[in-house]
């Protein structure tokens, strides 16, 4: 996947661009909006991280040159705004996707992947990592060809993982994606270990190898290996 | 009292007073020049007696012009001329009445007499009921104009006036269209039109500064935020990190993610005090419920709560943004402050929605409970929920109550249906 990421915050560029900078994936960054469209006539990307914000004009121009120029990018929006009137003007213009900062790169990775995946669904609607195979038009999962039922909660949460495979995932990141930032829950998330139990024991009840490993006090990593 | 009234009131007292006041001057000053008057007749009177006296030699037999006179005689020659007011009976048989009367010496034939000549008030009790009539008329007309000025021109004159509050009544800081301008012939309106118009458009200048300026504030927090977050994101993926550093990074998780939640609903409260959620829509609260109920399963089932539901049917106008949050509030703290093994009651009917579980033996302080930054002790929480929850219940005219009956803790929302539709209209 070929990704172009603007954003004018080095710190968060630089996070950004290293935790998606890995085998199989292209990053380049950039940090105003005339680089940016700069960028985009010369080469094409599959994704577009886009900051709202740029120190030399509104990111909305971005989307505004992908539209006039027939573009096929996939645009997730970060904003700092977490305004209605902004998330919809945003989706209206051609954007696939709006996250709000603050953001957990797990969560920015699992909505890019997401992205990028509705983008080319026509071709692509199965998604395979080693033995396990998912349906996702179905939301059916199989391990080694042997169906496994899951709830919605650990189908999504399997999807998370596999996402951001190989990453160290903390327990907030996981909370929020699953229950959303509302839910206000704050540091208890004792409740996570038991979903995370269930959907490791179904996985290794289908023979598949235990791919899910907890970090002590931190979270949650999906292995690769 | 209207002004109208007030002015009504000031116009009329001054009114009667002034004419009365009028009246009794009017009275004295006539009554004055009257007996002037009678007595330059009644001086006549008797320097035609006297000048008879001395052309004839003797008292006249009878009284010249029916006025009484008296002749009477004295012995003492020493008798200065002097009037008086007196009360005589003009014809016998006749009622006694107020009379004026003069007494003077003549000497006829070195016999003094004393001489009376009375005249009648009549004529000046005449005028006294002359000057009560038209006092009385006057005051009667003066009354009815005053009244029909009052009416009509004051009312007319007035008008820009009460134009100009109806404009501050229906003044809303948020619509961005100005107050209209109207020219009026009176200056005072004219200076108060500009005075409101500038204080009007002053008002929603610093309303969109405000507005900005927390758009802004958000903005600019929300960026270090993100930088922190995702920097302890990349920090973890380092394989050398032990088991008491990731307690470290744990704790800076969530004190970054309780700030990202302080500004998010600091911002929430600004949104809701200055009424910007507006995408009102028909909602199903029982539906709401209900998928609420399927959101927070898990954290439900973590505590062991069983949930006790009576919903009917209650269909709201409100936003959906804000009752989801106002639900997720009430969710989040009847689980939260839950205690193992514990319950949750919820019951919804057209009237109210019930919320309550066990807790804490200690009774909430319902006084403060709403306020800002008020946390159980121990809570975890930024201590705006239930100010955010007050406020979205004062948006839609609701009321919300806390109570409780021993470890019971009890919020109830009443809707009062009948209130909202009366706002609206």
């Amino acid at each position: 996947m070929k990704l172009l990421i603007i954003e004018d915050e080095k710190g968060l560029c630089d996070n950004i661009f290293n935790y998606f900078n890995e085998e199989g994936n292209i990053c380049e960054s950039c940090n105003s909006l005339t680089t940016a469209i700069d960028k985009l006539s010369a080469y094409k990307y599959d994704c577009i991280l886009l900051d709202i914000g740029l120190p030399d004009g509104d990111g909305f121009g971005v989307l505004d040159y992908l539209r006039e120029n027939n573009r096929n990018e996939a645009v997730l929006i970060i904003s700092a705004r977490n305004s209605l009137n902004d998330k919809i003007l945003g989706l209206n213009t051609g954007a696939d996707d709006y996250i709000t900062k603050p953001f957990h790169l797990a969560e920015l990775k699992a909505r890019v992947v997401a992205t990028y995946r509705r983008k080319t669904f026509n071709t692509n609607n199965k998604l395979i990592f080693n033995e396990i195979t998912i349906n996702l038009l179905g939301r059916t999962v199989s391990v080694n060809d042997t169906p496994i039922i899951l709830t919605r909660k650990e189908y999504d949460m399997l999807l998370y993982f596999i996402a951001n495979k190989g990453k160290v995932i903390s327990k907030n990141a996981i909370a929020e994606h699953m229950w959303g930032d509302e839910m206000d829950m704050h540091d208890n998330f004792d409740f996570i270990y038991t979903h995370i139990k269930n959907l490791r024991k179904k996985l290794l009840d289908a023979q598949c190898a235990d791919y899910i490993k907890s970090i002590y006090g931190i979270g949650y990593k999906f292995m690769t290996e | 009292m209207k002004l109208a009234a007030h002015y009504n009131r000031a116009s009329i007292f001054i009114a009667v007073v002034v004419l009365m006041a009028g009246a009794l001057i009017y009275y004295f000053a006539i009554r004055q020049i009257t007996r002037n008057q009678l007595d330059r007749e009644i001086a006549e009177e008797i320097a035609e007696r006297v000048d008879y006296v001395n052309r004839n030699g003797k008292i006249p037999k009878n009284d010249f012009d029916g006025n009484l006179t008296q002749f009477v005689k004295i012995n003492t020659a020493n008798f200065p001329t002097r009037f008086f007011d007196t009360v005589y009976v003009s014809s016998p048989g006749k009622a006694p009445e107020n009379g004026r009367a003069a007494a003077a010496l003549i000497t006829v034939g070195g016999q003094h007499y004393k001489v009376i000549i009375t005249e009648s008030y009549a004529g000046i009790n005449n005028l006294v009921q002359i000057i009560t009539l038209i006092t009385t008329v006057l005051l009667i007309v003066l009354l009815l104009v005053l009244l029909i000025t009052n009416k009509y021109v004051l009312t007319n004159l007035w008008q820009p006036f009460y134009n100009i509050l109806h404009e501050l009544k229906v003044f809303n800081v948020a619509d961005p269209k100005t107050l209209p301008s109207k020219p009026n012939r009176v200056d005072e309106f004219n200076e108060l039109n500009t005075a409101v118009q500038i204080m009007a458009s002053r008002v929603k200048n610093d309303y969109q500064h405000l507005k900005q300026f927390t758009e802004n504030a958000s903005h600019e927090m929300m960026t270090p935020l993100a930088v922190i977050t995702t920097k302890l994101d990349t920090l973890i993926q380092d394989e050398n990190i032990n088991a008491d550093q990731y307690t470290q990074i744990n704790d800076i998780y969530s004190a970054a993610a309780k700030l990202s939640r302080l500004n998010h609903a600091l911002l929430l409260l600004v949104k809701i005090e200055n009424n910007l959620v507006n995408d009102e829509e028909a909602l199903s609260l029982q539906s709401l419920i209900t998928q609420k109920l399927q959101q927070f399963k898990e954290l439900i089932a973590a505590k062991d709560i069983t949930v006790i539901e009576v919903l009917k049917e209650n269909r709201i106008v409100a936003s959906k943004t804000l009752i989801d949050i106002l639900l997720n509030n009430l969710f989040s703290n009847a689980i939260r402050h839950n205690i193992e093994h514990g319950k949750l009651m919820i019951s919804l009917t057209n009237e109210k929605l019930v919320f309550e579980n066990p807790g804490a033996a200690k009774p909430l302080d319902g006084d403060i409970l709403f306020e800002r930054f008020q946390k159980a002790p121990g809570s975890d929480g930024v201590g705006l929920g239930l100010t955010i929850v007050k406020n979205i219940c004062q948006l839609y005219h609701w009321d919300i109550n806390y109570s409780h009956q021993g470890s019971l803790h009890r919020f109830e929302i009443v809707f009062n249906k009948d209130i909202e539709t009366v706002a609206k209209k």
